[in-house]
Order: C-alpha cells, then sequence, then structure tokens
C-alpha cells in the first residue's frame, strides 16, 4: 500500500494537495457543526454550491465566483436567530437542500450532457484537481482555517451557551455569523473540487469520530483532523490501485476508520469492565 | 440611595400574552435579593429582562451592565453536558469582558479562579468535563464562571435547585459573604417564601405580572392570611 502511496503522489500531487487541505480544514470546522448541532447545513451548503455552480455555468461566469455568491446569500438567510421564529433552522436548511439541488439540475439539463458529465461539472472529483484547483483551495481554505484557530475561543462561548455569553458581551450573533461565513466559503471552495459527499463526509465524520474518542476540545480536532487526512490519503492509494470513484472511496474509507474506532472503543470498555474489581 | 437597578414600568410580553405589568422596581446596591413566586408568576422573566435577554415592550430598566456586566447564573440545563471542555474552561469563559477574543487569563486570573474553585469545594473537579460533573458540581460550576466576572450585579435563575442540603448551605453562605463582605447585589430567582425567609429580610414578591419589595417577614404574614382565608390555598 505504502508503494501504491508513493506512485500516487508522484503521479497526481496536486489532487493530493487538495484532498488533504479540503480534509483537515474541514474536519476542523466539523468539530463545532456537531457540537452545534447543525449537521444538515453541511449538505444544504454543498448543494447550495453546486447550484451556483450551474448558474455561473449558464451566465458563463467562473464556477467559482457562483459558488460562493449562491453559498454565501444561503449564509445569510441561515445564520439568522431561529430560537424565536415559528420555522426551525433545520426546516429552513431542508427547504434549502430541496430548492437548490433540484435547481442546480433543472439549470443544466438542457446543456445537452450526460448524466455523468453533469455530476463531474456539478459536483467535482478530487482525482481530476489541478494545481490551479489546489491553488483556489488553499487560497480559501487557509485563511479560513487561521480565523477558526483565532477565534474559536468566543465562537465556542456562543455555542456553548448563547445567553451567557450575550450577557458577558461576547456578541453571539456576530460569532456565529462568522462561523457560518467561514462554513460557506469552505463549502463553495471545496465542494467544485472535492464534491458534495466528500465535503460532507469531512464535516461530520472525522469529528464525530474524535468527539466519541476523546473529551477534550484540542484532542478532539487534533483526531478530527489526522482522521480526515488519514482517511483522505488511504482512500485515494486504494481508488488508484483498485479503479475506484475517489470521491466515494474516500468518505468509505473515513466510515470504515469511524466504525474501527468504534468497535476499538467498545472493546477496550469491554476489558476495562473485565479487569474491574 | 441611588438604586443599582430601575425598572420604571415595565411590561413583558411573549407574543399577545403579557406576564409583566407596568413594574416598578428599585433595587438596592449591596442587597441579596430573592425574587419569589408561584411558578409562572415571571419571576425568570423579570429576571431575563433586567439582564436585557428578552425586550421589555413597555417601560424602560436602568442598570449598570454597560459598565460592568453582571454575572449570570442561568439553569444548568442549558449547557449541552457533552461539550468536550473542562469545568475550568467553561468558568474561564467569565473572564471574557475583562480579556476579549485576544487574551488569554494571566496570572493573576488564574489565581483568582483557584481561589472561587477552592471556595466552591471544585479544585479537585476543574478538569472534569460538564457530563462527568453531578448536578450540583455543574450548578457550582455555573456559579463559579458567574463569580470569575468579578460582577456588581449577580443574577441568579435558581441557582440551587439541584443542590443538595450542604451544598446549597456553602452557595448561599457564598452570596451573602458576597453582600456582606464585598456589598455586591445578588438576585435570585428563588423556591419559596420559607427558604428566602431565612435568607434575606427583602425579598421581591411576583404574582399576576406584578413584582413589589417587601419585607420578607410582611410576605411570610400575608401568605399566612391567604392560606387562612376561604379559598386561599393550603
Amino acid at each position: 500500500m505504502i508503494d501504491v502511496a508513493a506512485d500516487l503522489v508522484r503521479s497526481f500531487p496536486a489532487p493530493i494537495v487538495a484532498g488533504v487541505l479540503t480534509a483537515a480544514v474541514c474536519a476542523a470546522l466539523g468539530v463545532f457543526v456537531i457540537l452545534k448541532r447543525v449537521v444538515f447545513i453541511g449538505i444544504a451548503l454543498s448543494e447550495t454550491a453546486a447550484c451556483g455552480i450551474a448558474a455561473a455555468w449558464m451566465l458563463g461566469l467562473p464556477p467559482m465566483a457562483g459558488a460562493m455568491a449562491a453559498t454565501l446569500a444561503a449564509v445569510l438567510l441561515l445564520a439568522g436567530p431561529f430560537e424565536s421564529r415559528r420555522i426551525p433552522r433545520d426546516a429552513m436548511l431542508g427547504i434549502v437542500f430541496v430548492a437548490t439541488s433540484s435547481l442546480a439540475l433543472l439549470l443544466v439539463s438542457g446543456s445537452g450532457f450526460g448524466l455523468q458529465e453533469i455530476r463531474a461539472l456539478l459536483y467535482g472529483d478530487l482525482i481530476l484537481a489541478g494545481w490551479p484547483d489546489a491553488a483556489l483551495l488553499a487560497a480559501v481554505l487557509l485563511p479560513c482555517a487561521a480565523a477558526l484557530a483565532l477565534f474559536g475561543r468566543p465562537i465556542l462561548y456562543t455555542f456553548l451557551d448563547r445567553e451567557a455569553a450575550a450577557v458577558l458581551r461576547v456578541r453571539p450573533a456576530a460569532w456565529e455569523a462568522l462561523f457560518f461565513l467561514l462554513l460557506g466559503a469552505v463549502e463553495a471552495a471545496a465542494s467544485q473540487t472535492a464534491g458534495t459527499l466528500l465535503v460532507f463526509c469531512h464535516l461530520v465524520v472525522p469529528a464525530s469520530m474524535a468527539l466519541m474518542l476523546s473529551r477534550r476540545l484540542y484532542v478532539v480536532l487534533a483526531i478530527a483532523v489526522a482522521g480526515a487526512v488519514v482517511a483522505t490519503v488511504t482512500g485515494m492509494a486504494v481508488s488508484y490501485r483498485h479503479d475506484l470513484p475517489t470521491n466515494q472511496t474516500v468518505a468509505a474509507v473515513s466510515v470504515a476508520l469511524l466504525v474501527a474506532a468504534a468497535l476499538a472503543k467498545g472493546l477496550a470498555g469491554l476489558l476495562r469492565a473485565r479487569h474491574r474489581p | 440611595m441611588t438604586p443599582i437597578i430601575l425598572c420604571e414600568s415595565v411590561c413583558v410580553a411573549y407574543g399577545r400574552q403579557e406576564v409583566l405589568h407596568a413594574v416598578d422596581l428599585a433595587i438596592p446596591r449591596g442587597i441579596l435579593l430573592p425574587f419569589v413566586g408561584a411558578n409562572g408568576s415571571g419571576k425568570t422573566t423579570l429576571l431575563r429582562a433586567i439582564l436585557g435577554l428578552i425586550p421589555v415592550r413597555h417601560g424602560r430598566i436602568v442598570t449598570p451592565f454597560h459598565r460592568k456586566p453582571p454575572g449570570y447564573v442561568p439553569q444548568q440545563r442549558v449547557i449541552d453536558p457533552f461539550y468536550p471542555v473542562s469545568a475550568r474552561r467553561i468558568i474561564e469563559m467569565g473572564l471574557y469582558p475583562a480579556n476579549g477574543w485576544w487574551r488569554r487569563p494571566d496570572a493573576a486570573q488564574g489565581g483568582r479562579i483557584d481561589a472561587i474553585l477552592d471556595r466552591l469545594g471544585l479544585s479537585g473537579h476543574q478538569h472534569k468535563t460538564f457530563a462527568e460533573l453531578s448536578g450540583g458540581m455543574r450548578q457550582k460550576t455555573l456559579l463559579a464562571r458567574a463569580l470569575a466576572t468579578d460582577a456588581e450585579v449577580y443574577i441568579m435563575d435558581e441557582p440551587t435547585s439541584e443542590l443538595d442540603e450542604r451544598s446549597e448551605a456553602e452557595v448561599l453562605g457564598e452570596f451573602r459573604r458576597l453582600v456582606h463582605e464585598e456589598g455586591r447585589t445578588v438576585l435570585m430567582a428563588y423556591h419559596g417564601l420559607d427558604h428566602a425567609a431565612g435568607l434575606s429580610e427583602r425579598i421581591c414578591r411576583i404574582a399576576r405580572g406584578r413584582a413589589e419589595i417587601v419585607d420578607t417577614a410582611t410576605a411570610r404574614a400575608d401568605a399566612g392570611e391567604a392560606r387562612r382565608s376561604p379559598g386561599g390555598g393550603s
């Protein structure tokens, strides 16, 4: 497998860089997404980005511009306070998901492309990423990761106890909006290259594994990022070796890691219980 | 003496339902003031309006919170116990008004938190997460976070509801120390007039959407009379 990975790095360096960047940043953001309990926002924003790409393609604009504009519009719609509204945020996320995923396909359905081409256009394929894609990802994702590291504390306080945060002048609405903007920007940039499924996978699966394994935030973040990166490199190597679709293989390896971690944790718990006097 | 908090003709409503009607209160500085009333009488609503967490429909509330935010103890159910943060990290949240988003706690602030942990018997539990703490320890963690703000005014929503007798006595002792030794003001939603009687000479009595500060003895006499009158409580 190491030979395969080395061969993969030599043959596809740009997809590896793009994949590792996407995995690491999405996994770190994913920890906060799960803590905030807004997991569905991951898939809704990915579909919104795809819809933006389709609209940009129709209008002859750069796909990234369309993805960013659509995602940021959705973020503005979803970032507001939903606590006192009759329609909860989850329902609004569902509406955005249904509207954008159907609109994306409707926009490009008259293009004459086949289904596979439409899927590649809207949802990307990691193995096809070039250096310009990797550079674009780095330009968007690295500043977002830096902002998350810098502002992690007030964002955490906002998610932990919104009312106390308001009393303590944390300005929860502003930090929540910033978090969703970061998430929107990352999803818009990553969805075009890595695809909706893989971005959603990196947001949810490694963070779930990390939260299952540790109760310390920094350890959780480290496990999530490491797990996502390992799943990406391993998944890409498996897909290269066995000629499998890259995005789906990486997602499957990520889920396999989660299942393995759950089994290991369960086994460790059983062994501890057996050795307890 | 100038009141530290002033409510003038305050009305608060949820939708069309008015919960507080024209409340006038002048809360003096350096007092321990239990807010006492039946369930749904509006104790928590009034405290939340004073905190600025819910808007008032009419009237105004004057507080010193623009200078220094209050120490706030919510009911512990607001915290998701599965957050991967330690009790100490939760307590350090109380330093936010002093430190903002950029500054880490310095040695003096760390020492102050150590002292609070010690007073509340939390020192041995500071590295546990909320999920690993008992109900009483969680309540004390939220109290410690409020104390870390070093506020002029502390506002607490049923701060002893999850505590056993011994812990309740410790916490109430801490409130008395805040008021009598440090001159702070403590407002708290509290679960009964009889309990409040041993705590403070005055209470804020809330009933039928109105609030007034009365002597505890008077409130107890009124309550006794109401119970004895035909159709009164048991």
